[in-house]
């Protein structure tokens, strides 16, 4: 039997209305049959949409961070760390839609040879981990720093004296390109620090996982999780705060006030009226600062605001954590119970054990899996909610100069519509039209062309990406790609299953996040800010969850997600929460809607959809 | 309440293995088993003391002195015509009101606990030295008439000739009182076999379950195809679930003792026999059985329908599981120096998960 592949990358046609869209993404990421050889390569290819950074399709800005993390994860594996059998994930856009591809070493001589540089670099790290992460935090915090500290304002209609009388001999304009300049670097530079330890920490993890396995067939991957899962998780922070900001109303008497149903503006207006409610401002500005710098979604969009960005949001979660102290519920993570939790787990492993050299790979295992996953699990809030959400901040300052000049239209949406050179450009054309005395070109050429790129956007976002193109291989090994996105074969051939039948699919197959069967009405929610429609006991269906979703966990009754693998952040808060939980079903948000009552099973992985709401 | 030796019942939760000078061997095996935490048949024992004070009251014991007395040597013969008289004396004689009434008090709350009037319980003799199969038990008994007059049974079952030879044999009296068990019989809605450990490779890590409905004679002979279920030891969270055929039940004949089979209707065949919660208990009870013991163990079990859960769940029977156990244990990682050497040559193999 011819072994069943999906669509060539080639051959999916371009959606009508959007000829020419590929001049929104940088020309390498196209699909192309320019180059043979090149052609043939990408035929060949398992290409995966990689849904769990990227729900939504690309927008011409934003796709940085994608090229940033090609960069940088790549380079890590083929020239740094010298992984020996694999080189980088190659990435590539369709319609919007980023795709991307783990690129392995055929040639065994090759492997060998790559064997002892990997024995020395990654020996290095793993042996002086500790001291290089503590290197690592001072280097990134200084980074943002630096971020904090840049930032973009018009063009003057006349340089400042002190031009002359301190004879710096520069001018505005040169200083504002540079510094666009600076603020691009810093942005690489950051997804530079954000690989030195994480293809390491996943090498360590995967063989954790597949030694235990070894040991003991068929041990569930959120079991494994939890023997390693640190307690004082640097994400769990933020959601931390909202429960003292919380505690603190109800401790001082002004839960009362803090509930009331005001926007937070005025609200905090209302609190600043009364000493009790001063404190407990003065409190929420402790907190704001790094921890409200936490992304309401993934942290890769620059629609992902920060709390720091819209109070609302984390006014919302702190009402709701008041009410669920009311109702005497338990709100947070039960710290106590999961320390516990997990010494019980380990130790009754331990004793399962029945061979010395057993025992001794699993100590190993363990070791180095518990040395590894702060890093894991902790990276993300630096890079991509604390850093991410200062400098969508700083494009932002950018996108007013722009409207002030007659660029584009609206700061807040239409910067986003320009790739990054771009941007470089249009500060030119405005830096020189300044210096000049001329007007720019920029305010006749950019409206139109955003008022078309954004009708193509428009258009990407009805399309619905096929999760996968190209040829399945006979087993996906790539370590990041089974255990953050995870794509395995069994994962692959559900998919392609899901090619094959009508929209009235009913069973999804999704990978086991968190154990348990629960049975309720699905909610489906697209974004945090949809978050107060969730009722007790439903069962949330998203694309992805990320740490701003916190407060839903303590209602729901499970999880589904579009995409992520056993580490992805549902999986691992679900497992926290003991909610039963099944993450990459590829296509949960499309298939179920909310009120359906479905039923989860998350040792299985099987979403079953029991009872359709009434259309 | 009376001290514990004077006691005429004994709840088996009351008693433990040190407790079988008061009701016998096999009464004191089921509490001590239960204060492990392994959940029986919930019963009673009717103690040693109360056989004595039964025939002291009734004047048996006298009139067997005196019969044994005048039959004089003791040859098969004697021991035959011994056995017919104290047997016949035993099931004539009226149980003295306070003990008959401490029996059918303990009975009462039986079957308050089972939710049903006359439940049936087994009425199991239990001797306070090993007599393996020698005495009487019966199945199946029900109402406070029949229990009283099977409790005599029983008792009387001391004195079949079997008994009196062998413990003849073991210089032992020819008096001879014993315990006598009052479990509730299990009505199970479904039954099966635990093992405590992965049957198929052996793996310690997880406990393999086999659960079907009806008697436990449908899943041990293999008349049908069990739901199977395959668990984590440590956590209990179910890696693996087999929806089994089971087609067809064993269930005992409607008032009788002896096992049919019958149909399990369609819809019943096709969704699990049991639920998320007793899989989980039943799991948990396997772990005590098999720390208890010190190894892997074969558990018989039955879920009771007049009992509610947890206390539902009961364990049948135990015995060590018999083929992985006897073999030797390899280890099944590879030997490595260090962590490194671990992490390479995952790298090299490639990741293969589920």
């Amino acid at each position: 039997m011819a072994k069943k592949t999906f669509m060539d990358p080639h051959d999916v046609p371009t959606i009508p209305g959007t000829e020419g869209w590929e001049k929104l993404y940088p020309y390498q990421y196209q699909f192309s049959n320019d180059d043979p050889e090149r052609a043939a390569f990408e035929s060949s290819q398992i290409w995966y949409y990689d849904g769990l950074h990227y729900p939504e399709p690309h927008f011409p800005f934003d796709i940085m961070w994608d090229e940033a993390w090609s960069l940088a994860l790549s380079q890590y594996n083929t020239r740094h760390i010298i992984i020996p059998p694999a080189m980088g994930i190659d990435h590539r856009i369709v319609n919007g839609y980023v795709y991307i591809t783990p690129v392995g070493i055929a040639d065994p001589e090759v492997i060998q040879k790559r064997i002892p540089l990997f024995m020395e670099r990654a020996g290095y790290y793993y042996k002086n981990w500790d001291k290089l992460y503590e290197n690592w935090e001072k280097k990134v915090k200084a980074l943002i720093g630096e971020l904090e500290a840049i930032n973009f304002t018009d063009l003057p209609e006349i340089e400042d004296i002190s031009v002359v009388t301190e004879g710096k001999g520069v001018g505005s304009g040169y200083l504002l390109l540079k510094k666009y300049d600076d603020l691009i670097n810093m942005g690489l530079l950051n997804w530079q620090y954000h690989f030195e330890f994480l293809n390491l920490g996943y090498a360590a993890y995967v063989t954790f996982i597949n030694t235990c396995n070894q040991i003991f067939p068929g041990v569930p991957i959120a079991t494994l999780t939890k023997m390693v899962s640190g307690i004082d998780v640097v994400m769990y922070r933020p959601d931390a705060e909202l429960i003292r900001l919380a505690k603190l109303a109800l401790d001082t008497g002004i839960d009362q006030l803090v509930l009331k149903p005001l926007k937070s503006a005025e609200l905090m207006n209302e609190l600043a009226k009364i000493p009790a409610g001063k404190e407990w401002l003065a409190e929420l500005e402790k907190s704001r600062y790094p921890w409200f710098h936490i992304s309401t979604g993934t942290g890769w969009y620059h629609h992902h605001i920060s709390w720091n960005d819209n109070l609302d949001i984390p006014f919302d979660s702190i009402k709701m954590h008041i009410n669920s102290i009311k109702e005497g519920k338990e709100v947070g993570r039960p710290t106590e119970k999961l320390i516990k939790e997990r010494d019980k787990i380990v130790e009754e492993y331990r004793k399962l054990i029945k061979t010395d050299d057993d025992r001794e790979a699993f100590e190993q295992v363990l070791g180095v899996a518990r040395t590894v996953f702060p890093y894991v699990e902790d990276h993300l809030f630096y890079i991509e909610h604390w850093f991410h959400s200062i400098f969508w901040g700083k494009i932002r300052q950018i996108g007013q100069i722009l409207q002030n000049a007659g660029f584009i239209e609206n700061a807040n949406e239409d910067i986003w519509f320009m790739r990054r050179d771009e941007i470089k450009q249009a500060l030119w054309d405005y830096s020189t039209a300044w210096a000049t005395g001329v007007k720019a070109r920029g305010p006749s050429y950019w409206p139109k062309q955003i008022t078309w790129r954004k009708g193509v956007y428009e258009k990407f976002k009805e399309w619905s990406p096929p999760p996968a193109l190209g040829v399945p291989p006979d087993v996906v090994t790539e370590p990041f790609t089974i255990v953050l996105w995870g794509v395995t074969t069994d994962v692959l051939s559900e998919w392609l299953k899901g090619d094959d039948a009508g929209g009235d699919q009913n069973i999804l197959k999704g990978s086991p996040g968190s154990s348990g069967v629960v049975e309720g009405r699905a909610r489906v929610l697209k974004n945090v800010e949809e978050l107060a429609d969730l009722k007790e006991g439903e069962i949330l269906v998203a694309t992805t969850t990320s740490p701003s979703w916190a407060p839903a966990f303590v209602k729901i009754a499970g999880a589904i997600t579009d995409v992520g693998g056993p580490m992805c952040h549902a999986a691992i808060v679900c497992r926290e929460y003991g909610l039963p939980t099944v993450v990459g079903t590829g296509k949960g948000t499309r298939l179920i809607k909310t009120g359906d009552l479905i039923r989860l099973d998350g040792d299985t992985g099987i979403v079953e959809i029991l009872e359709r709401v009434n259309k | 309440m009376a001290d514990k030796t004077e006691r005429f019942t004994l709840w088996y939760e009351e008693t433990d293995g040190k407790d079988f000078p008061l009701v016998g061997k096999k009464n004191a095996n089921l509490g001590e088993m239960i204060k492990a935490g392994i959940r029986t048949s919930p019963g009673f024992s009717i103690t040693i003391a109360a056989n004595e004070k039964f025939i002291v009251d009734t004047g048996i014991k006298e009139k067997i002195r005196k019969y044994l007395e005048e039959l004089g040597q003791v040859t098969y013969e004697t021991t035959k015509k011994a056995s017919g008289f104290a047997m016949s004396l035993i099931e004539s004689a009226t149980i003295p009101a306070e003990i008959a009434d401490d029996i059918l008090a303990d009975y009462k709350k039986l079957c308050e606990l089972s939710r049903t009037d006359n439940i049936p319980v087994a009425v199991r003799s239990s001797g306070a030295i090993s007599m393996p199969g020698q005495m009487e038990t019966y199945l199946n008994i029900r109402g406070n008439k029949d229990l009283i007059e099977y409790v005599k049974k029983c008792w009387a079952s001391a004195y079949n000739v079997e008994a009196i030879m062998y413990r003849a044999n073991k210089g032992v009296g020819f008096l001879f009182n014993i315990g006598v068990g009052i479990p509730k019989m299990v009505n199970s809605r479904v039954s099966g076999v635990i093992f405590t450990l992965n049957t198929l490779n052996g793996d310690p890590s997880k406990i393999s379950l086999d659960v079907s409905y009806g008697l436990g004679e449908a899943v041990v002979s293999g008349l049908v195809t069990p739901d199977s279920f395959l668990v984590d030891k440590v956590t209990l969270d179910i890696v693996k679930t087999t929806i089994g055929s089971k087609e067809t039940q064993c269930v005992y004949r409607e008032g009788g003792s002896d096992i049919v089979q019958a149909e399990v209707p369609k819809d019943q065949q096709e969704k699990l026999s049991v639920s998320l919660d007793e899989v989980q208990e039943l799991c948990r009870l396997g772990k005590v059985i098999e720390e208890y013991y010190g190894k892997h163990y074969d558990i018989e079990f039955g879920i009771d329908a007049d009992l509610t859960f947890p206390g539902s769940v009961i364990i049948l029977q135990v015995r060590p599981e018999s083929i992985w156990n006897k073999k030797e244990v390899t280890a099944r990682t590879e030997k490595k120096s260090d962590p490194m050497e671990r992490i390479l040559s995952q790298l090299l193999t490639g990741v293969r998960m589920k």
